[in-house]
């Protein structure tokens, strides 16, 4: 990880630097460590705020409502970022410090980041960081079923935790513009993604490329925001169809998603995904040449993953949407729905 | 049954808001109707979801197609006109019979959320497929809709039942026609609710 870029996005995020050291200070965090610091934020809200923000855990509603739009278009409900105090938005970082692995807490972060730029270069206050949401159901506990929402444009988390368990199906990440310059540097909020993903398809034989390219446009996620329960038939290259090299690159590429929880849970996650991998598919749609705007899916027993970038704006690449599902635990339904 | 619903009120707010950020271009898609189809294949039926987004700089096209009066609401007959037309350019085969569809459900948004880009009909269409000779099958689909300012994802819903056994996908290059090999095996159970299959 890049850590000085890490750390100056924080601080434009508007909290200090305490937060970031967090996710240094706690390699597999067990539930209660996410626990205390979300009662911590809890702490900090008086009780209209602390009535906004804590949702029941059986209201489907808020569950379900998440977006890739931008909050004027898409209306989330729970505290917004820009309401909130320098302290009290420290406190949702660290929520989001204590559940998340470091390269999927500074993915998220530049994410935002992406978000304000986009803000600046189109003059509209519908983007921006303030423009992000948290909120929860169910009350943060290490035994029960509860969970951590947070989200905007191009970005909606949904952390389903119940006991030790943790899960982040459904969830989408975004960015526009995917590539940006931040202090000299050159960040890319989804930029291991695509490198992996051209990586993996270089890495295929000619006969293994007739299998995973569609010979058709894919202009868009198929089971985005929004297509909660359905499963499509997958296609592309097997598994089975792959080397072990390219299997390993295949869960390599998956790992930046799974990636994004707590080192503790992505392993199980990805444990789950090496004994399906002779069951997983990767298909690809677009350009083969390194950099083009392609699309790729990846659809095992228990992940569907998929990378869209997005016509509008001109240059696709620089706008990307991304889904992660699990058919069968969306939500972490298998943990608590009776 | 059809369930046309508008919801204008209910959303008024929100569409104030959008009202204030004619920009929304910059978030999605502007110039193209996306129509997305999952084909839903059963024993006996054929399910067609469909879910038609349009961008903001062909929102217009697709309302005057909805809203006949302009009255700014989509009224349950309006609702039920528009389907017909989408069923009219919609083409569902089963080994080169055509399917007669029939509108299950719809939902409307209205004509306000459709100018955002972001509004989305959902429409539902079945058909009886009649039984099935056990074996292998091809179902097509075309969508001819409003086909100069659309693009459109086929996808085949994966199966609930073990019976059915999707064998092959293929589609034209912009997905306004595609065409489903699925083998029919009448003896084998339903998939069980973990979706493993026996």
């Amino acid at each position: 990880m890049n850590q000085k870029i890490a750390l100056v996005l924080i601080v434009l995020f508007g909290t200090g630097l305490n937060s970031f050291a967090q996710t240094n200070s706690t390699p597999g965090a067990p539930t209660a460590g996410i626990v205390a610091a979300t009662k911590k934020f809890l702490a900090t809200l008086d009780d209209a705020q602390r009535g906004k923000v804590v949702f029941d855990f059986k209201d489907e509603a808020q569950r379900k409502r998440w977006s890739n739009l931008p909050t004027a278009i898409f209306k989330r409900q729970g505290l917004r970022m820009g309401d909130l105090t320098k302290p009290q938005r420290e406190a949702v970082l660290a929520v989001l410090a204590a559940a998340l692995s470091p390269q999927g807490y500074e993915k998220i972060l530049q994410i935002v980041e992406a978000d304000e730029l986009l803000k600046k270069s189109s003059g509209e206050t519908m983007f921006g960081r303030d423009e992000y949401y948290v909120s929860l159901l169910g009350q943060p506990s290490a035994t029960e079923p509860w969970m951590i929402q947070f989200g905007g444009h191009h970005l909606g988390l949904n952390i389903t935790l119940a006991g030790e368990q943790r899960t982040l199906a459904p969830s989408h990440t975004g960015a526009q513009p995917a590539i940006y310059e931040l202090e000299g540097k050159t960040v890319r909020p989804l930029g291991r993604e695509t490198d992996k993903a051209f990586a993996l398809l270089s890495s295929l034989n000619e006969a293994q490329r007739k299998q995973a390219i569609l010979d058709f446009q894919m202009r868009d996620l198929v089971l985005g925001p929004g297509r909660d329960g359905q499963t499509i038939q997958p296609e592309g290259i097997k598994g089975s169809a792959l080397t072990e090299k390219q299997r390993q690159m295949l869960l390599d590429l998956a790992s930046e998603w799974t990636g994004i929880l707590h080192e503790a849970v992505a392993k199980a996650k990805m444990d789950e995904m090496i004994k399906n991998i002779a069951e997983t598919w990767f298909a690809w749609s677009g350009p083969t040449e390194k950099g083009g705007a392609a699309y790729f899916r990846i659809q095992g027993p228990t992940v569907i993953i998929e990378y869209a970038p997005q016509r509008l704006g001109g240059d696709a690449t620089k706008h990307i949407h991304t889904i992660y599902r699990d058919p069968t635990n969306d939500y972490g339904k298998k943990w608590w729905k009776p | 049954m059809v369930e046309a619903v508008t919801r204008t009120l209910c959303r008024l707010p929100l569409l104030l808001a959008l009202l204030a950020f004619p920009s929304a271009v910059f978030a999605h898609r502007d110039d193209q109707y996306l129509q997305a189809t999952l084909v839903v294949i059963e024993p006996s039926a054929v399910r067609l979801q469909i879910n038609l987004t349009p961008g903001v700089a062909v929102a217009e096209q697709v309302i005057a197609e909805i809203d006949r009066d302009r009255d700014g609401a989509i009224s349950q007959n309006e609702a039920a006109a528009y389907a017909k037309l989408l069923k009219r350019d919609l083409t569902l085969r089963i080994d080169e019979r055509k399917l007669d569809l029939k509108l299950t459900a719809s939902e409307f948004v209205p004509p306000a959320e459709l100018r955002t880009g972001s509004g989305t009909i959902q429409m539902e269409f079945s058909a009886i497929s009649g039984p099935l000779a056990a074996g292998p099958h091809r179902l097509t689909l075309e969508n001819r809709h409003l086909a100069t300012i659309s693009v459109y994802l086929i996808n085949a819903s994966q199966p609930r039942f073990a019976t059915v056994q999707i064998t092959r996908q293929k589609r034209n290059r912009n997905q306004s026609a595609g065409e489903i090999e699925f083998t029919f095996h009448p003896f084998r159970p339903k998939i069980d609710e973990s979706g493993a299959r026996p």
